[in-house]
């Protein structure tokens, strides 16, 4: 089952690489313009479950890394139990500077919260989305949280141990 | 009897309602809730200590911080504390309020509640069992006996600092100070 | 008529844990609904970027307060799986009932807040009891009554202690014989019955499309269940059955809770006949220096409230380098709870976040 889907892959789209580290696994790295055509050709080949959009800072590279993890709901036919215990992770890299991507709702439209969450925590914008407000953090940080580069500790001295206890007056 | 002996024994039934019925609000603040439930149902009763969950906090005595804090939650809490009236005491329960707990690194929790809001007692652990949090409303028992309870005249009297550091913490705040806090001597007559 | 915006803010009788959602309402019917996590972030992922392997165990339980154990079970799943260590055979069964006992407890949970929100407050002190005698199992295995910190890769922690079996059948004999009067008093229940009939209705298509798992899709007449789909520890050893009900509605939705737990506490005896002797941990030399080979791992678990999935990278350090949870509560708290509270009354928004079965912490991590 994986072979012939990873053969469908290959013929359908160029320069795109696919490995099958093991049995239950498909990795396939893809330049960020393919992702929206792909993911239309693994959604209509049955995988209609986005169960996960990550992203990684990779800050040695200079650039980000989108993953989306696609599974599969229950079909009733006879490819059922090798296309269920599979799940496909899909990877693009997008540069650090600016970065930018196009969002995928109008896929999977569980994508959603997900989009929001990776750009309030790394600063990736998403095009086309309709609600980009922040959704988790309270406040404006200069450098987005979870980039590599932002240092939790030194913003928890900064900004946390500065504050003094409050003197009690004795009376 | 003189004056001073009739004051005492005049405010000890006064006490003695306030302390046997302490109103804990039912606000879930953070890890914490997850021994709420079992403390105020059937098997260890809290209701035999006179402890029970309301609704409002203006109709609540007693605030039990369950957890970490925070900056988001940090304002719901003042406000909360605020609108209750008094007297009122706070308790923070778990190791996180005290010194920050596990999350001492973290960008977005409060390390020290007692630089925000007045407390009036801890309860150690993570989570602690429910028999801590019965010690511990009995601790505040004798607290509120001896007059040692009183965080809320810290909060009023020394509101200038509490404020600052609140401003300090989470930026501009939406809710006007609670108790003046003007430069000029209180006791001026505009 | 006037259109108010309403907070069912954090500090709510009927709210269980720190979340809020901002209501837009007209008289007693909601135009439309906002969630506002956040109340509860504490940056997870971030700060496991900052601690060793192994200090990040007594970490990952605390995400998820009303069940910590799917989360050791999931980080040690992912830890092995970029490790290559080996489980015995032994292990997989303590995991597996140690896992069944947890989901037992967290539907007992999960029963206290819906029936209390309904009103049904005996319901809600029996089943809370009954959670503390699973809680008091718990802490004789482990030493805590709320975080037991006891799957370790390679297996668990300490084996069963002596006595202990025969107490696991003695408590679930005891809370498996009160299901007539649980029933009684009010799965069967009229009024339960108008309360969360057609309540909170979603179709099979619908669930599907927005991503959710667990329940809520069991709901809907589909038996998708990770033990089933890609069995993990000892799930594919006994026989057992994933229960569905047809109608995706509330009253669905805690029927089926009721029907797993019982079919949990069946499969704890079943398991219990078969489990081998053996050993219950493989030794990991070392585990203070550990460095994990390079690459990338997504494991998943089904936890009481649906599918939990983990996205692991590592670079070759003794740390690790990005950590994703995917919870179940993510896609339920924040797309369908929204898409559902459109056109409801006040009165159901407690009936419809709890049936979904939205825990808060899992949501901010």
């Amino acid at each position: 089952m994986n072979n012939s889907l990873r053969q469908k892959l290959e013929a359908t789209f160029k320069d795109i690489q696919v490995s099958i580290p093991e049995d239950s696994k498909i990795t396939i790295t893809a330049e960020s313009d393919s992702v929206p055509a792909i993911l239309r050709f693994l959604k209509d080949a049955g995988f209609d479950h986005l169960a996960l959009l990550s992203a990684v800072d990779w800050i040695e590279d200079d650039c980000f890394e989108l993953c989306f993890i696609l599974t599969s709901y229950m079909q009733n036919d006879d490819e059922v139990t090798g296309r269920q215990r599979l799940h496909i992770i899909l990877k693009t890299r997008i540069p650090r500077e600016k970065p930018q991507f196009k969002t995928v709702i109008g896929i999977f439209p569980n994508a959603e919260p997900y989009e929001r969450e990776i750009h309030e925590l790394f600063g990736i914008n998403f095009e086309g989305h309709p609600r980009l407000t922040p959704l988790l953090l309270e406040r404006e940080y200069e450098i987005p949280p979870f980039r590599k580069d932002f240092d939790t500790r030194k913003y928890v001295k900064d900004l946390f141990d500065n504050i003094p206890f409050v003197e009690i007056e004795e009376k | 009897m003189d004056r001073n002996q009739i004051t005492k024994w005049l405010k000890a039934p006064a006490k003695m309602a306030n302390k046997y019925s302490l109103h804990a609000i039912y606000f879930c603040t953070g890890c914490g809730i997850i021994e709420i439930p079992p403390v105020i149902t059937s098997r260890w009763d809290a209701e035999r200590f006179g402890v029970i969950p309301v609704a409002t906090p203006r109709q609540a005595n007693l605030f039990l911080i369950t957890g970490y804090v925070s900056v988001k939650t940090l304002r719901a809490i003042i406000r909360t504390y605020e609108q209750m009236p008094e007297p009122k005491y706070t308790v923070g329960f778990g190791s996180c309020p005290i010194n920050g707990g596990m999350y001492w690194d973290s960008y977005n929790t409060i390390k020290h509640l007692d630089k925000y809001i007045p407390i009036d007692g801890w309860i150690a652990g993570c989570m602690p069992r429910p028999e801590a949090i019965f010690i511990a409303v009995t601790h505040l028992w004798t607290l509120i006996d001896k007059d040692m309870a009183n965080g809320y005249i810290r909060y009023r009297e020394n509101y200038k600092s509490y404020r600052r550091n609140q401003e300090l913490a989470l930026g501009k705040l939406e809710w006007p100070p609670l108790f003046p806090v003007s430069n000029e001597s209180q006791g001026n007559v505009q | 008529m006037r259109e108010l915006e309403l907070y069912f803010g954090p500090q709510h009788l009927g709210m269980v844990g720190n979340f809020s959602i901002t209501l837009k309402v007209e008289g007693d019917r909601i135009l439309e609904a906002q969630a506002n996590p956040g109340y509860l972030h504490r940056g997870f992922e971030k700060l496991m970027e900052y601690r060793t392997w192994i200090q990040n165990f007594p970490m990952v339980c605390r995400i998820n307060v009303v069940e910590p154990d799917s989360m050791e079970m999931i980080y040690a799943m992912a830890v092995e799986k970029l490790a290559g260590i080996e489980v015995p055979e032994r292990a997989n069964y303590v995991r597996s009932i140690y896992l069944e006992l947890a989901r037992v407890g967290s539907h007992l949970f999960g029963l206290w807040a819906y029936a209390n929100m309904l009103g049904f407050d005996t319901v809600a002190q029996w089943a809370m009891y009954h959670r503390d005698l699973v809680l008091d199992l718990f802490e004789e295995l482990t030493g805590g009554r709320v975080y037991h910190i006891y799957i370790w890769p390679g297996g668990v922690r300490r084996d069963f202690p002596p006595g202990f079996k025969e107490k696991v059948v003695n408590t679930l004999h005891s809370i498996g014989g009160c299901v007539p009067d649980y029933d009684a008093t009010f799965f069967n229940n009229r009024l339960f019955y108008e309360r969360a009939n057609g309540i909170g209705k979603i179709t099979q298509e619908q669930a599907k499309q927005w991503g959710a798992t667990g329940q809520t899709l069991r709901a809907t007449g589909m038996p998708y269940d990770i033990r089933k789909a890609e069995p993990y520890a000892a799930y594919d050893k006994v026989d057992w059955d994933v229960p569905t009900r047809e109608d995706g509605d509330a009253y669905s939705r805690v029927w089926v809770i009721r029907d797993e737990m019982i079919e949990s506490v069946h499969m704890i005896f079943k398991l219990l006949d078969v489990m081998p002797e053996g050993s219950v941990y493989n030794r990991v030399p070392n585990p203070f220096k550990w460095k994990i080979p390079k690459g990338e791992a997504y494991v998943r678990c089904e936890s009481s409230r649906g599918e939990l999935g983990l996205y692991m990278v590592s670079n070759g350090d003794d740390k690790p380098y990005r950590v994703h949870f995917r919870t179940p509560s993510y896609p339920n708290g924040l797309i369908i709870l929204e898409k559902l509270l459109k056109n409801a009354s006040i009165a159901d928004v407690g009936n419809i976040m709890i049936s979904l079965y939205v825990v808060a912490p899992e949501i901010d991590r």
